[in-house]
């Protein structure tokens, strides 16, 4: 029994190294140690199992080495088949995606790598420009400073094309008589155009040297990283090579090309590439699809006419930067025409100020500084009389200039100044006037007599003054005037004799007489208190010498006492002014006046 | 249809006689100056290729050397044909040939290559044994040319010809 065999532990036999598939009976065996032991029964238990697991083993061996020769197998595959297009177009994603990775994780280490050729780059970027702009400032100055120039500025202007396309148009200042198209690697020409009416020659040969040359010159001079002739001056012939990976185009030019032609090849050569993306090079001649397209995109003429035609799109596009130029041109023409009025006005009125600075009496302009808009100086002679400068010099509107005089004394004989002198010497009272004509001086009016007596003694010193002409009367003070009034009016009622045709019968014609006697009665009553005088009326009676004295007296008496009467009927006399009766002596007149007697007030 | 044009390059030592074998076999269009100068000198020729193929051969005669150098590798890139020039007066001459075919196949794997051993007309002072010659004729077409009489050229580039021809 098996059981029996493995229940002692000695039965087993060695292990075979390929033992049966099926399980056998083990014989009874002297006792094996306890590991031979297990080996025997992991044998018999695990036999497929370890095969497998051997076999397994074996294999990732054998993957584990072709692994490591992988990458060598690979680079050996790469290298074998570098030109393939085939191999080109497999990587070329690849190669994308882990350049885009390596620019997003690693990009310091792709611009240390890029360095250099960046730098060449854009050395050769920045030259190109330099040389282009150079080329068009010279071609430009060449013609600018000349009337033909500015000719040919002002069409440009009005057609709205740039000034090199005009100059172009009326120089021809430039023209390509061959260009090539030229295999970068084998320097076969793929195509070659020129010029009507130029000899024949041989485009192979000078594809040829062209680019030996080329790579003479980078090899030569030129620094790694693809350098290499880009043009070539030999006379009035201009060379140019624009470089391309796989083509290159060989421009031969004579005059002064305008720098968009540059850009205009290197566009027609992307164009080119682009159409050689899926022909072979050497198949590339051969195609006559591309030989018509190249034919009708490099002829000298087509692209003279297309760069003329990029410079003038060129110029459209640029078209609306001129509007700010112009605009600035307008705002400085205006700026510019402000100024200028500003400054008219500015002058005219500094002119204005001098033409009433001149015309002011009493002072003489000697000098008139104005700095526009920010100091105005007045220097001249000042007399102390003249009317002041400041009401000139506000009325100047001067804005916000600083104004200065300078003004030295002196005395004016001007008429104006000389009445102002005169005023401030005498004092003139209210009710004179003053005039100075041509150095006379009018003096008129009232004034009270001092100062008449004063200034007739002053006036005729006063500087300025040549003659005095006074009609100044002494000025009355109202009790004055009343006090004569009251004498004139003492003499009137003195005048009025009442007349009587007998004793003290009235006369016919003494009514009107009375009428005046109690009109200067009153007045006079009126004029008292303005006199500040006391006033006394007397009845005074007169007449004839015929009769006798005592006869006399009685009619004297009786018409007094009626002329009393009669104007005390008539208000006169009562209260402050009493009525006295008094007599004349005989004086041969029949009549009665009344006296007015007039005493000053204490 | 424009004719098809294949690159053809001379290589050999100095004073072989390649540019007079160019001379003999185009109309030169560039001086030989520019040999010395810029170490190249490049011509054309078109000829009918012994199927009756009209073709266009652009020779590119570089300056005689023994060695290639990195400007010598630049102007044989692209090319279809090498014509390796000797002088028969020369047997060192045919070695700088060997040579220099040797080193251009770094750059020019494909290329066809004749042998041209020139100064046929010195024939009396050739050093190049026949039997040198058979032995290089049983890997390579070895052409035995005089510049001076033109014997062997023409044949030596309808050779090219016919080897570029598919």
């Amino acid at each position: 029994m098996t059981t029996s065999g493995l229940g002692n532990g000695a039965d087993a036999q060695p292990a075979d190294a390929n033992p049966p598939a099926e399980p056998v009976l083990l014989p009874l065996l002297p006792p094996a140690p306890a590991e031979e032991e297990f080996d025997r029964l992991r044998a018999l238990l695990f036999g497929d199992e370890l095969r497998a697991a051997a076999a397994a083993r074996a294999r990732l061996a054998e993957v584990e080495r072709l692994q490591r020769a992988l990458p060598d197998r690979l680079l050996g595959a790469l290298e074998a088949t570098a030109a393939s297009p085939r191999v080109a177009h497999a990587l070329a994603r690849p190669v994308a995606y882990a350049l885009g990775a390596a620019v997003r994780e690693n990009r310091q280490v792709v611009v240390d790598t890029l360095f250099p050729v960046i730098g060449p780059l854009i050395r050769k970027s920045i030259a190109e420009a330099l040389r282009n702009l150079m080329a068009d400032l010279n071609g430009a100055i060449e013609s600018s400073f000349t009337l033909r120039g500015l000719k040919w500025r002002l069409e440009a202007w009005r057609g709205g094309v740039p000034y090199a396309q005009i100059v172009l148009k009326h120089r021809l200042a430039y023209r390509i008589d061959h260009v090539f198209l030229i295999a970068r690697e084998s320097g076969l020409v793929l195509r070659h155009e020129s010029a009507p009416d130029l000899p024949a020659l041989d485009a192979d040969a000078i594809g040829g040297m062209l680019t030996a040359i080329g790579d003479f010159v980078g090899d030569s001079v030129g620094q790694a990283g693809g350098s290499a002739l880009d043009s070539a001056q030999v006379g009035e012939y201009l060379v140019w090579v624009v470089q391309g990976p796989r083509v290159n185009l060989a421009c031969f030019i004579r005059g002064v090309p305008p720098g968009g032609l540059r850009d205009l090849l290197q566009q027609r050569l992307e164009e080119i590439h682009a159409q050689l993306d899926d022909v072979r090079l050497e198949q590339a001649p051969h195609d006559a699809a591309l030989a018509a397209t190249w034919h009708e995109t490099l002829q000298p003429l087509a692209l003279v006419q297309a760069a003329g035609i990029d410079e003038g799109r060129a110029a459209r596009q640029r078209g609306p930067s001129r509007w700010p130029l112009l605009l600035l041109l307008l705002l400085a023409l205006a700026a510019l025409t402000a100024f200028f009025a500003q400054r008219e006005r500015w002058d005219e009125r500094i002119d204005a100020l001098r033409a009433r600075l001149q015309a002011q009496p009493g002072f003489v302009l000697t000098g008139l500084d104005a700095e526009p808009w920010r100091k105005v100086t007045v220097r001249g002679l000042v007399d102390p009389d003249a009317e002041s400068l400041r009401g000139i010099l506000d009325r100047a509107d001067l804005g916000e200039a600083k104004v200065e005089v300078a003004g030295t004394g002196y005395l004016s004989t001007d008429d104006a100044v000389v009445v102002r002198r005169v005023r401030r010497l005498l004092a003139l009272p209210a009710g004179v006037d003053s005039s100075v004509h041509e150095g006379v001086l009018e003096l008129k009016g009232k004034a009270p007599e001092a100062w008449i007596a004063e200034a007739r003694q002053r006036a005729a010193w006063i500087a300025g003054v040549r003659r005095v002409a006074m009609t100044v009367v002494p000025d009355a003070d109202p009790a004055s005037t009343a006090r004569a009034e009251l004498a004139t009016l003492a003499d009137t009622l003195k005048a009025l004799q009442v007349p009587f045709s007998n004793d003290a019968t009235l006369a016919a014609d003494g009514g009107p007489v009375v009428d005046d006697v109690v009109a200067a009665a009153k007045r006079a009553q009126t004029l008292a208190d303005a006199a500040h005088a006391r006033i006394s009326f007397t009845s005074v009676g007169s007449n004839d010498e015929v009769g006798t004295d005592d006869a006399n007296q009685r009619v004297r008496s009786e018409r007094a006492r009626w002329l009393a009467d009669a104007l005390a009927a008539r208000g006169i006399g009562g209260g402050d002014h009493p009525i006295a009766l008094g007599e004349d002596a005989p004086n041969n007149r029949r009549a009665a006046y009344l006296r007015l007697d007039v005493e000053a007030s204490p | 249809m424009s004719v098809a044009a294949f690159k053809i390059c001379m290589l050999g030592d100095f004073g072989v006689g390649k540019t007079s074998l160019v001379a003999r076999f185009v109309r030169s269009t560039f001086a030989p100056k520019y040999l010395t100068t810029v170490g190249v000198k490049v011509d054309s020729k078109e000829l009918l290729s012994p199927q009756g193929t009209p073709l266009k051969f652009v020779v590119w005669d570089i300056a005689g050397r023994s060695a290639l150098d990195a400007l010598g590798a630049n102007y044989l890139r692209g090319a279809a044909a090498l014509l390796l020039v000797a002088d028969g007066t020369r047997e060192h001459s045919l070695s700088v040939a060997l040579n220099l075919l040797m080193q251009s196949r770094s750059v020019l794997p494909d290329a066809a290559v004749v042998l041209a051993v020139n100064k046929l007309d010195l024939v009396e002072r050739w050093e190049v044994a026949p039997t040198t010659l058979a032995e290089l004729r049983r890997t390579l077409p070895v052409f035995e040319t005089s510049a001076l009489s033109g014997d062997g050229v023409e044949n030596a580039f309808a050779e090219i010809a016919a080897r570029l021809q598919p």
